[in-house]
């Protein structure tokens, strides 16, 4: 009865060897799964209200992942640290693309974190750290490590309204 | 949430969303009150995300471009899209600068895929940041 068992897993360990071979880092998150697809890359608000701008906004717009079945998908994160997917999407704005990453479930909503990406077909894969190169040509450094300390934007605003966002309260210092 | 019920809803998110009623429906118009929180460290969970605590690592996400929502009281959460007559909706000026605010908006709201996107047609009311949560989970995410 052994065999019979193995053979009614066939098609599941079939569907399973079908599909692409995920190389995306798990978080350790809760209703992370990593995920493998391809699908078409959209700007939200075209998308949803008809307001497309030219190339997608150039990079002020968020993107989403319409997937084959339709579905639409809000690309959040990329791989660089406190970073979005927008500048990694860009260049497949209304085009398709192969992702790899993570797709996390929570209760309020669904989103994707992109780790890698690339033509459908190609063979080497991206990695989604678009962010830290603009940034480096942005700010003429030569790396984009802890980008988010030396940012000036970043810095003016937490200059004026203090770490924890109010002018009136000084945090304590850290232990 | 156990992550088997968490495996659970997103089947059933993914299975409701192959629904043709799942696509981007009528657009309603609604008053959102709540706070401006990072999308990222919220859904995430890594990091405690609301509230002064996070206002430091909410600004540096904003300006990486990571979308903005309003937490709404209830805990539903609005990927904010539009703001007025302001679409650049990644790293948007004014939206880093009131990061962990607490905010009411009249907007229109879209739903697709079980995401909610809000249109911001007014800014109501602007209370700043009133959670003060740093008092016992200090400064998110490495205390400095």
């Amino acid at each position: 009865m052994r065999w019979l068992r193995s053979l009614a897993l066939l098609p599941v360990l079939l569907v399973w060897a079908a599909a692409p071979a995920s190389a995306a880092q798990k978080w350790g998150i809760d209703g992370e799964m990593v995920a493998q697809f391809e699908a078409k890359v959209v700007d939200l608000l075209c998308e949803l209200r008809g307001d497309c701008p030219a190339a997608c906004g150039g990079g002020k717009r968020q993107l989403g992942l319409v997937r084959d079945d339709g579905t639409l998908l809000l690309a959040v994160k990329s791989n660089t640290l406190f970073a979005g997917a927008a500048l990694d999407l860009l260049p497949y704005c209304g085009q398709r693309v192969e992702v790899d990453g993570l797709i996390i479930s929570h209760p309020a909503m669904v989103i994707y974190m992109l780790q890698r990406l690339r033509k459908p077909g190609a063979t080497d894969w991206v990695r989604a750290t678009a962010f830290a190169e603009d940034w480096k040509q942005r700010n003429d450094a030569e790396d984009a490590k802890r980008w988010f300390r030396r940012d000036d934007k970043a810095n003016e605003v937490i200059r004026t309204f203090g770490k924890v966002g109010r002018p009136d309260i000084m945090p304590p210092p850290a232990e | 949430m156990p992550r088997l019920a968490r495996l659970f809803l997103l089947a059933l998110m993914l299975s409701l969303a192959a629904a043709p009623g799942a696509r981007a429906g009528e657009i309603k118009r609604i008053t959102v009150e709540g706070e401006l929180i990072d999308t990222w460290c919220y859904v995430t969970e890594i990091m405690y995300a609301r509230g002064s605590a996070h206002f430091q690592c909410a600004v540096w996400c904003a300006v990486g471009g990571i979308p903005v929502s309003i937490r709404a009281d209830d805990g539903t959460l609005y990927v904010v899209l539009r703001v007025e007559d302001d679409s650049r909706n990644v790293s948007n000026p004014a939206m880093i600068r009131i990061q962990s605010h607490r905010v009411t908006v009249d907007g229109d709201l879209i739903e697709r895929d079980g995401v909610k996107y809000l249109l911001v047609t007014q800014v109501a009311d602007d209370q700043g940041i009133v959670d003060l949560t740093h008092v016992k989970y200090g400064i998110q995410p490495w205390g400095m």
